[in-house]
């Protein structure tokens, strides 16, 4: 009966697989177009949009009446439509773009999947901060922070990833990839400085809102109930010790750097979906705290076993 | 054409819930679930000069309602006389409505799985009846009617009486207006 949350952990799951899945493909698109990185980091494309169609099964295990959930393609103006189709096209096109792992010489047609793989994955890790940006009803989200954010650490949590799977496929051998290898954590540690510094100024900031319960929202990230995933996972574990590793620059160290930067950025996502905090209408704090905490106990609250039993 | 609204006179109210329940049982809500709350402020201040009052929130019919805006299917809707639905076949649950907003007046019917809310009980315009809310409050704390119409008791109440809008900062304009009592010496 107590709402705690509008959205449960499958958002903030999908937020993060989302924006994990947009970023490779997008650093894959911009290794290729830019640095001409080996063909095989074309698996980050695969991955990625692997991990998007995943993260859009998360997104329709949330909904109310999950196998309606096509109806979400049929209205062309709300920003949840538009990102349903990002998502869709961005599982097809990054297939696709990892499809020329197959087949070779078709340089030209590789390069312009790059560019649509660059402007999707673009939109698939945008258009969640857009949405949430522009609800009024949430003073903490509302605000251009958000997409900036999530922009932010999709990109960096797209690289640890990416740097993750060359790992794996264990083709460091080549010259090429361990450039490309240390192209990654450059781009990270300035990515993971530049998300330190956001995710500050926007805490901070918010801190000191006009509107009581967006500062309220940030008081509990900075130092209430949600003071340790914001301090120690988010800030500590999934940015600056990341960034000391990174900077450590061994092997290990960067394998390390990597998996903290993916944590980080889960935590990043479920601090934000569990803050919705809404300005509540007078007399409404005082109405919820009074209710009991689920369903099961507030349907039967007024039963009494003994007289069942008569 | 017709804008319905309603004016909820906060001077009246005694909070005894009749709107909350005649909503349920005429709605055939499932238990849990409500389109009208009442909830209560305060009391505040010391004796001798304390004061309380009762606040139903029916939902607001905004002019321009963010949860419409956000819908991805189309199921949230506004019809011309200014009344917001949802559309039960078209509603996939998503929620994203319930996060627009701002007057919490949404919620998920789990046994269904879709979003509701109150109507202004949109079966009875038309017909000579008000809603349910209105027709049981003994007080008269709730008048409901046509703001187009300069010759009807909202109408009235909205422009003489200086009855208020909650949150008009957010520009969604409701059209559920509210009297506050006057708060009392402090």
């Amino acid at each position: 009966m107590k709402n705690k949350h509008i959205w449960g952990w499958p958002i903030a799951g999908y937020l993060f697989l989302g924006g994990l899945g947009g970023g490779m493909v997008v650093v894959t698109a911009i290794a290729d177009l830019f640095l001409g990185s080996p063909a095989v980091m074309l698996w980050g494309a695969l991955a990625g949009a692997i991990l998007i169609a995943f993260g859009s099964g998360l997104l329709i295990f949330e909904l109310g009446r999950p196998f309606q959930f096509w109806r979400v393609f049929s209205r062309e103006r709300a920003i949840l439509t538009v990102g349903a189709w990002l998502l869709s096209l961005c599982i097809v096109i990054g297939i696709v773009y990892a499809s020329f792992l197959l087949w070779h010489g078709l340089e030209g047609l590789r390069m312009a999947v790059a560019w649509v793989c660059l402007f999707i994955g673009m939109g698939v890790i945008i258009y969640t901060g857009i949405f949430l940006g522009t609800m009024k009803a949430r003073p903490f989200w509302n605000g251009p922070a958000l997409p900036v954010l999530f922009l932010i650490s999709s990109l960096s949590t797209g690289i640890a990833a990416q740097s993750l799977l060359a790992r794996f496929l264990d083709v460091g051998s080549s010259s090429t990839l361990a450039n490309s290898e240390s192209f990654l954590s450059v781009a990270d540690i300035i990515l993971l400085v530049l998300e330190i510094i956001v995710v500050l100024l926007y805490v901070l900031i918010m801190w000191t809102s006009t509107t009581q319960s967006a500062s309220h929202a940030a008081a509990t990230w900075l130092k209430g109930s949600k003071k340790l995933a914001f301090w120690g996972g988010l800030v500590g574990m999934g940015l600056i010790v990341p960034l000391v590793l990174y900077l450590l620059g061994n092997s290990v160290a960067s394998l390390v750097a990597s998996i903290c930067v993916l944590i980080g950025g889960l935590i990043l996502r479920f601090l934000v979906v569990y803050t919705d905090d809404r300005t509540l209408l007078p007399g409404e704090a005082e109405f919820l705290a009074k209710l009991p905490n689920d369903d099961e106990e507030f349907l039967h609250a007024w039963e009494e076993p003994d007289h069942e039993a008569e | 054409m017709s804008r319905w609204a309603m004016v909820i006179d906060l001077r009246r109210c005694i909070g005894c819930g009749s709107c909350t329940i005649a909503c349920q049982v005429g709605n055939k809500l499932p238990i849990g679930m409500f389109w009208n709350l009442v909830t209560t402020v305060g009391p505040t201040g010391k004796y001798p000069t304390l004061s309380y009052y009762n606040m139903p929130r029916p939902c607001f019919h905004c002019a321009n309602p963010p949860c419409v805006s956000c819908c991805p299917t189309g199921a949230s809707s506004q019809r011309q006389d200014g009344i917001v639905l949802v559309d039960k076949n078209k509603c996939i649950g998503c929620k994203a409505c319930v996060v627009a907003c701002p007057y919490g007046a949404r919620t998920l019917n789990r046994e269904l799985g879709i979003v509701q809310k109150c109507t202004f009980c949109e079966h009875f315009i038309g017909k000579g009846k008000e809603p349910y809310c209105v027709s049981t409050c003994h007080q008269r704390a709730r008048i409901f009617g046509d703001l187009d119409n300069t010759k009807s008791e909202v109408f009235r109440l909205v422009y003489e009486e200086n009855a208020v809008q909650l949150m008009p900062e957010l520009g969604t304009d409701p059209h559920c207006y509210y009297i506050f009592p006057h708060r009392g010496r402090q």
